[in-house]
């Protein structure tokens, strides 16, 4: 039933999807997708909604079992595993609506995201070496939070939520990060300041963004994977896709280009 | 063994009738209302009250008591619960005060004992209300004695149990409530007007639990204590059952009134309450989200 | 001097501490005891504070952990009583052992009714000691191993904690023969190790209860600020962001539930020096609930508020009750204390006092911009 097998990940993959499926009785709401994304690319997830994009993201990160496939992190196979243990493989995610820490300082958050070490016992320790606190304002910098620092981030704003959580994702520095919608909700301005964050992770992170905005989309992406009720619809270069008459038909041909 | 199989019945029904009110609080409003046994004190005090001094007997003080306890649930809710939605523990704590202030009241009279004055049928004793005569024999079924009370009981919590369940599904305030408990933001965006159900449903739980009171009185010596572990229980069936789940509550208290019963039967009352709470405990962790959950999203 | 909210909570911490060890200046014996009760509830507090204030985890059930650290010591201490030892036979017997032994049962620990064997490792001091803290922590390590786990949590936790608290007593009561069921453990003797009695109304019981206090508050501070104690906060936050961002929730849940039934077994053990009884009502559900009634006055949020919120009303309802009909009027007051302080207080009297704090420190700091962040920054690189 696999699409295109894929079998063990090839060097240089970041990412590789083999024949994820998930059925919710008797629904597929993702249907033997296989893909690969290689290292320091950055890949747009396309589709309607409804087409799987948020769920193929819980079944990668863990939050939802898949009922076959396999899922590899680089050569390392991360399907099946607790959300934490994918996430100590070097998997990042950022959800669709943002989450973060409430009642904690911005750079609070900041600094917990940066606790690389996960155990209880190894963190039982006061205060972070000058490196981590380094990087803690380095990200607070890039993110444009320097000011709101010491304020709990649950007084943020919509946009700055979310450059907090992508901030979040800095700090924990995993080797590929997913990105649901993180321009959603957003104004112009703030779209704007989130793809110069987007970009300025490229170079560090495998990044894999579910997006719908296709002026974003063609600002930052690489390569475009389109979904399709569940399943990969078609793959390639934005030329490529914007080319595409299965996707003109599917997706694009109703909503169009904006 | 018909006699004891009865007995969980009766235990089972006094439960349901508790729960059920806790299960609409909070099924519906998200409020963990400790003060709730109070309600099932202050019900069993009312059926001593109208029998002291207006010589009612335990049936015609059912509609009193369901009277009294639901306007208190009103109060409760107009005063301090309704200050509280979405902070369920909060609800919890506060309840809890609340409950402490009722047994208080009743324990000094009102607080006229303070005055030296004390109103006969309350303070700290014991009280009792005797049944009627037609109540209180037996009659055998199949060579077991069964006590007529208690398969009036059960008759009285059956039929409640069809009036709340035509008030949730055959009247408007119950679709209403309904609304509420699946999705309180979208049922008060759809014009619901949620604090008016909410206070009516929290003073039909608390009525419910007044009744339940009356029918312990029948069987149980009356004490300004007496509540506390009528809540604890109605909160176990209700958590068993699944939070939202009427059908879950009625069977699960039917499930842990037969635990109690046969147990107590081989056993004693200790032991009973002891495997009640290992059997919830074992619930809870198996399926946290009841026996009978609505599967929301 | 510029105030900064560190030097001032610290400053409130070394307050606290030189006032309760300079308290035996002041009181006599009889309410320095008394006094040594309210430091153990005080105590509790903290440990309610860590598990709900910081793990976002209301435990109904503390006073299990309160109840099996009192029973612990309580065992070793009855068999050092003269009554247990003046029994006649090799091994010390608890009277009530003997009251309820079957006729003809040997007059041993090791066989005088069934299970009384159990009792035997209690004749060392040390070990019920031991007991006092290992028992509650592998309790609260099993029930977090397998609540956390099923990530079963708010008010379900509270549900679970309530039943096993409850469940608890019951079979406490109801192992009446190898218990004394409902009435406890009393006519105890005095703890004596390292060639120290503790009668409990002598100053070393208090000052070794002044003492553990202030080692406690420092402790649970510290280990709050830690980076796990961080963590664990952001746990508290948002679960699921923690998870994603590697972090094993339910092992640092466990971790700090089993730091907090510590606190209380501990708790528990002064207790029973200070009051030379053991009862089964400590695992009553009024009194874990009457528990979280201190830390949410006090402050749920803050490990000193929660203790301090704890030896107030105990102080008061002290004095009140020296007079029965104040006492019912006291607890109409904890009633109203109660729902007030959730109403109109939800951070206790912590949050007053905060208030107080930031208030201080942004006068200090004079006209200086708010926006500056510096001083922050500071303040953070010396703590």
């Amino acid at each position: 039933m696999i699409q295109n097998p894929i079998g063990a990940p090839a060097s240089g993959a970041a990412l590789t999807i083999d024949g994820l499926t998930v059925d919710f009785a008797g629904f597929r709401a993702v249907d033997t997708v296989s893909t690969v994304v290689e290292a320091g690319e950055l890949r747009v997830l396309l589709g309607a909604n409804g087409a799987g994009k948020t769920t193929l993201m819980d079944l990668i990160s863990g939050k939802t079992l898949p009922t076959a496939g396999r899922v590899f992190l680089g050569e390392r196979e991360i399907t099946g595993l607790e959300e934490h243990r994918i996430s100590q493989a070097g998997l990042g995610r950022k959800f669709q609506i943002p989450s973060v820490f409430r009642d904690l300082t911005v750079r609070r958050n900041l600094e917990v995201a940066a606790c690389r070490n996960p155990g209880v016992f190894a963190n039982l320790r006061l205060g972070f070496s000058p490196a981590q606190t380094r990087r803690v304002e380095d990200i607070l910098d890039q993110v444009g939070l320097v000011t709101r620092q010491e304020d709990d981030a649950g007084s943020l704003s919509h946009g700055e939520t979310q450059w907090l959580e992508l901030g979040m994702l800095m700090a924990q520095d995993p080797k590929v990060i997913l990105l649901d919608e993180p321009t959603a909700g957003m104004t112009e301005a703030e779209t704007m300041k989130t793809a110069a964050i987007i970009k300025a992770m490229r170079g560090r992170h495998t990044l894999v963004v579910v997006e719908h905005d296709m002026a974003f989309v063609k600002e930052i992406a690489n390569r475009i994977t389109v979904m399709h009720l569940g399943r990969v619809l078609a793959e390639g270069s934005v030329a490529d896709i914007e080319a595409n008459a299965e996707v003109r038909a599917a997706y694009l041909g109703a909503k169009g280009i904006r | 063994m018909l006699d004891t199989i009865f007995i969980g019945l009766s235990l089972g029904s006094v439960l349901l009738l508790v729960a059920l009110g806790l299960a609409i609080t909070y099924g519906a409003m998200g409020v963990i209302n400790m003060a709730h046994g109070e309600m099932v004190m202050l019900g069993a005090y009312t059926a001593v009250m109208t029998s002291l001094y207006l010589g009612l007997g335990l049936i015609a003080a059912m509609p009193v008591a369901f009277l009294v306890t639901a306007l208190m649930g009103l109060a409760i809710e107009r005063l301090v619960v309704r200050r509280l939605y979405g902070r369920l523990l909060d609800t919890l704590l506060a309840t809890w005060g609340v409950a402490i202030l009722i047994q208080q009241a009743v324990r000094l009279s009102f607080g006229l004992a303070f005055a030296g004055i004390t109103i006969a049928g309350l303070g700290p004793g014991l009280q009792n209300v005797s049944l009627p005569e037609w109540l209180g024999g037996v009659f055998s079924v199949a060579g077991s004695e069964i006590s007529v009370y208690r398969s009036f009981i059960i008759l009285v919590s059956l039929l409640l149990a069809a009036l709340t369940w035509f008030l949730m599904y055959r009247t408007s305030i119950g679709m209403q409530l309904r609304a509420i408990m699946r999705n309180p933001q979208m049922a008060a965006a759809c014009g619901i007007d949620t604090n008016r159900i909410n206070a009516l449903a929290f003073a039909y739980g608390s009525g419910l639990a007044g009744v339940a009171g009356v029918l312990m009185a029948g069987f149980k010596t009356v004490f300004p204590d007496m509540g506390t572990p009528m809540v604890v229980d109605g909160f176990l069936v209700v958590v068993m059952g699944g939070v939202g789940s009427l059908v879950g509550s009625i069977l699960s208290a039917g499930i842990l009134g037969q635990i109690n019963g046969l147990t107590a039967a081989v056993s004693n009352d200790i032991i009973a309450r002891a495997v009640v709470f290992a059997v919830v405990i074992a619930v809870i962790v198996w399926k946290p989200k009841g026996l009978f959950s609505y599967k929301g999203r | 001097m510029r105030l900064t909210k560190s030097g001032l909570n610290t400053a409130t911490y070394v307050a606290f501490i030189a006032l309760i060890l300079a308290a035996p200046l002041v009181f006599d014996p009889f309410w320095l005891n008394r006094l040594s009760k309210y430091l153990v509830f005080g105590m509790l507090g903290a440990a309610i504070a860590v598990s709900w204030g910081y793990a976002g985890i209301l435990n109904l059930g503390q006073g299990l952990f309160f109840g099996l650290g009192a029973y612990a010591i309580a065992m070793s201490l009855k068999l050092a009583s003269a009554t247990s030892l003046a029994q006649g036979s090799d091994t010390p017997i608890p009277d009530f052992m003997l009251w309820n032994a079957e006729p003809g049962a040997p007059t041993e620990l090791c066989c005088i009714t069934k299970g009384s064997f159990l009792w035997i490792p209690f004749q060392s001091p040390w070990f019920g000691i031991a007991m006092g803290i290992v028992a509650p922590v592998a309790i609260a390590f099993g029930l977090g191993m397998v609540v956390f786990r099923k990530r079963i949590s708010g008010v379900f936790v509270s549900i679970i904690t309530l039943s096993v608290v409850l469940l608890m007593r019951l079979l406490l009561v109801q192992a009446q023969p190898l218990t004394n069921g409902f009435n406890g453990l009393t006519d105890l003797g005095y703890l004596t190790v390292l060639g120290l009695e503790f009668d409990p109304y002598m100053p070393q019981t208090y000052y070794l209860v002044a003492i553990s206090l202030a080692l406690v508050l420092v402790g649970a501070r510290l280990l709050v600020e830690t980076r796990s104690g961080l963590i664990l906060q952001a746990i508290r936050d948002d679960d699921r962001r923690a998870r994603f961002l590697g972090f094993d929730v339910p092992r640092y849940q466990t971790f700090f539930f089993c730091a907090s039934a510590a606190i209380s077994g501990y708790a528990g053990m002064l207790y029973v020096m200070a009051s030379e009884f053991a009862s089964p009502t400590f695992m009553d559900l009024s009194f874990s609930i009457t528990m979280v009634v201190w830390a949410a006055v006090g402050g749920r949020n803050s490990i000193l508020g929660a203790c301090i919120g704890a030896i107030l009303i105990n102080m008061i309802e002290a004095t009140v009750s020296e007079t029965p009909a104040l006492m019912e009027a006291w607890r109409v007051v904890i009633g109203l204390a109660f729902v007030f302080a959730v109403l109109f207080l939800p951070r206790g009297l912590a949050g007053l006092a905060a208030g107080l704090r930031d208030w201080l420190v942004a006068r200090s700091e004079g006209a200086r911009p708010h926006a500056a962040p510096i001083p922050a920054a500071e303040e953070r690189g010396r703590a």
